[in-house]
C-alpha cells in the first residue's frame, strides 16, 4: 500500500469521526440487532448452532452497507470526480477507501462477535483469534464488494435496493437459515459461486467443531480469491470518467 | 469559427478537432483551440454549450471520441494531473472535515510531501482565499460562497502551472467576485495558465483572451477588445459581440 493509500484512508477515518451521530449509530446498531437475536432465541441450542451464520451474514451486511453508501456519497458530492482528476492511482483509491471503511466494519464486527459470545453466551469450540482472523476476511470482501457495486447506484435510494438483490439471495441460498443440500440441485450450484457460503461454512467448521484456519483452508481460500477478484474489478470499473 | 489575431504563442493546451457524445447527444463538435501559456482564458457560452465537458476532457476525466488533446504538451493523464489543479462546478469538499483538513488532503494527494513545506502552501492557500479566520471550522456549517473559496485554495495549494475552472465565481457576492479576479491576475502574472469556463459576460471581460461556446463549437475566440471591435459597432457589449457571432455563425450555415 502506497503513502497516498494511507493518505485517503486517514481522511476516511478522520471524516466518519466528525460526524457524531453517524459514529454513533455505527456502534449501537450492532448492539440493538444482536440483543433483539439473543432476546428471539431462548434456547441457547439453536443460537449456537445459528450464531456462526449470523456473525458471517451480518459482517457481510453491514460492511457492504457501510461502504456502498459512503462511497456513493463520495460520487453524488463530486469529491470522487476530484481525486479521479489528481495523480492518485486507481489502486490508491480503492485500497486507501477499502483501509479507511474497513476500521469501521471491523469495529462493528469486533462488537457483535464479542456481544455474541461474552453477552448472548454462545458456546464455540474453536479459537477466538481464529474466528477473529476468519471474520477480518469476509468484512475486507465485504468492504470491497460495497465499493463495487457502488459503481452502478447513481443515488442512496438505488444503493439500497442493492441489499435485496445482493445480500438477501445469498441469506436463503448459502446456508444461513437451512442446509444447502436441502435445496434443489440448480440452487446448490449457485450457491458455490456466493462467497457467504464459504464464510458461513468456515466459521461453522472453526466454532462448532473446533476447526483451524488451516482446517477451512478452502473456503478461506475462496474467500481471498473473491476479495482480490472484486478489488481488481471495483479498479478497473473506477475510471477517470466515472 | 472566426479565430482572432492573438499576442501570446506556446500553447499550454491543444484541442484539435475534438468530438464528444453522451451515447446518441453530441455536446462537442470538432472543437478546435489553442489556449497560450501564461494568460487567462474564457470558456464562455450559455448552459448546455459544452463547457464543462470541455474541462473535463481537458483534465483528463473524459477521453475524446475523435480528435486529439494536449496538455503542456502531452495527453492529459495522471502523469501531468500534479501539474494541473482542477476547481470542479460542485464544490467537491469533504463538508465534515474543517477547512485546512481539507486543503492539507489535497496538498497531499498532489505530492505536497515535505511537512515544513506543506504547513506553509496550506497557510498559504488558505490566506490567499481569506479564510484564515475560519480554518478550523468544518465545511459544512460555511456559507455558499466560502466553500467555493475552499474550493479553489484546494486546486491552488500545489502552486500549479495550469488551472482549470469550472464556474468559480458562480454564487459568488459581487465583492468577493473581484476578490477572485484580482487573485487570478495575480497567478497569470507569475506565469500560471488560468482556463475560467462562465456563463457570464461579467466574468468574460476579466479574462486576456476568450472563447465563445455555442452547441459544442467556438464561434469565435480572441481578446475581448478584439471580440467587441469585431462587431464593427462602437460601444459594443460583450453580450453584443455574442450575440454577434451567434447570428453571423448562423448566416454562415444559412448560405
Amino acid at each position: 500500500m502506497t503513502s497516498q493509500a494511507f493518505t485517503i484512508a486517514g481522511r476516511v477515518v478522520r471524516q466518519l469521526t466528525r460526524d457524531r451521530r453517524t459514529m454513533a449509530l455505527i456502534f449501537i446498531v450492532p448492539v440493538v440487532v444482536m440483543t433483539l437475536i439473543g432476546l428471539s432465541f431462548p434456547q441457547a441450542g439453536v443460537l449456537d448452532y445459528i450464531a456462526p451464520a449470523l456473525l458471517a451474514t451480518l459482517a457481510l451486511f453491514f460492511g457492504f452497507l457501510l461502504t456502498g453508501i459512503s462511497f456513493l456519497r463520495e460520487r453524488s458530492q463530486g469529491t470522487l470526480e476530484r481525486l479521479m482528476a489528481s495523480p492518485l492511482s486507481r489502486l490508491d483509491i480503492v485500497v486507501g477507501y477499502l483501509c479507511g471503511f474497513f476500521i469501521f466494519a471491523l469495529a462493528q464486527t469486533l462488537i457483535i462477535l464479542l456481544f455474541t459470545i461474552y453477552v448472548l453466551d454462545v458456546n464455540y469450540r474453536g479459537d477466538l483469534w481464529q474466528i477473529f482472523i476468519f471474520q477480518v476476511v469476509v468484512i475486507i470482501g465485504a468492504v470491497n464488494l460495497g465499493i463495487f457495486v457502488s459503481t452502478f447506484a447513481r443515488n442512496e435510494f438505488q444503493m439500497v435496493q442493492f441489499i435485496p438483490l445482493i445480500i438477501l439471495p445469498q441469506v436463503f441460498l448459502c446456508g444461513v437459515i437451512w442446509p444447502v443440500e436441502q435445496m434443489p440441485d440448480y440452487l446448490q450450484w449457485l450457491s458455490v459461486v456466493l462467497p457467504l457460503t464459504y464464510a458461513v461454512d468456515g466459521l461453522r467448521n472453526i466454532m462448532l467443531s473446533g476447526q483451524s484456519l488451516m482446517d477451512v483452508g478452502l473456503e478461506l481460500a475462496v474467500l481471498v480469491g473473491f476479495t482480490i477478484l472484486i478489488s481488481i474489478i471495483a479498479a478497473v470499473t473506477l475510471r477517470r470518467g466515472a | 469559427m472566426i479565430v482572432l489575431k492573438s499576442e501570446f504563442t506556446e500553447p499550454a493546451v491543444v484541442v484539435d478537432r475534438v468530438s464528444f457524445s453522451y451515447n446518441s447527444l453530441k455536446v462537442l463538435d470538432e472543437l478546435t483551440l489553442q489556449v497560450p501559456r501564461g494568460i487567462s482564458f474564457g470558456l464562455l457560452g450559455p448552459n448546455g454549450a459544452g463547457k464543462t465537458t470541455l474541462i473535463r476532457l481537458l483534465v483528463g476525466l473524459l477521453r475524446p471520441k475523435y480528435g486529439r488533446i494536449l496538455i503542456l504538451g502531452q495527453t492529459p493523464s495522471r502523469k501531468i494531473a500534479h501539474l494541473i489543479g482542477y476547481m470542479p462546478q460542485l464544490h467537491s469538499l469533504y463538508i465534515e472535515l474543517s477547512v485546512m483538513q481539507n486543503v492539507d488532503f489535497f496538498a497531499r494527494i498532489y505530492h505536497v510531501t515535505d511537512r515544513t513545506e506543506r504547513v506553509q502552501r496550506v497557510e498559504q492557500a488558505i490566506r490567499l482565499v481569506d479564510m484564515w479566520g475560519r480554518r478550523n471550522d468544518a465545511v459544512q456549517k460555511l456559507s455558499s460562497g466560502m466553500k467555493q473559496r475552499v474550493s479553489l485554495a484546494c486546486a491552488i495549494v500545489h502552486n500549479p502551472p495550469l488551472l482549470f475552472l469550472d464556474e468559480p465565481t458562480v454564487g459568488l457576492d459581487p465583492e468577493l467576485r473581484v476578490t477572485f479576479w484580482e487573485y487570478f491576475a495575480t497567478l497569470t502574472k507569475k506565469g500560471s495558465t488560468l482556463i475560467i469556463s462562465s456563463h457570464t459576460m461579467d466574468d468574460a471581460a476579466h479574462c486576456d483572451s476568450l472563447a465563445f461556446m455555442r452547441d459544442g463549437k467556438i464561434i469565435a475566440q480572441g481578446t475581448p477588445n478584439d471580440l467587441r471591435r469585431a462587431t464593427g459597432s462602437p460601444g459594443a457589449t460583450l453580450e453584443d459581440a455574442f450575440l454577434y457571432f451567434v447570428h453571423s455563425g448562423k448566416a454562415d450555415n444559412d448560405d
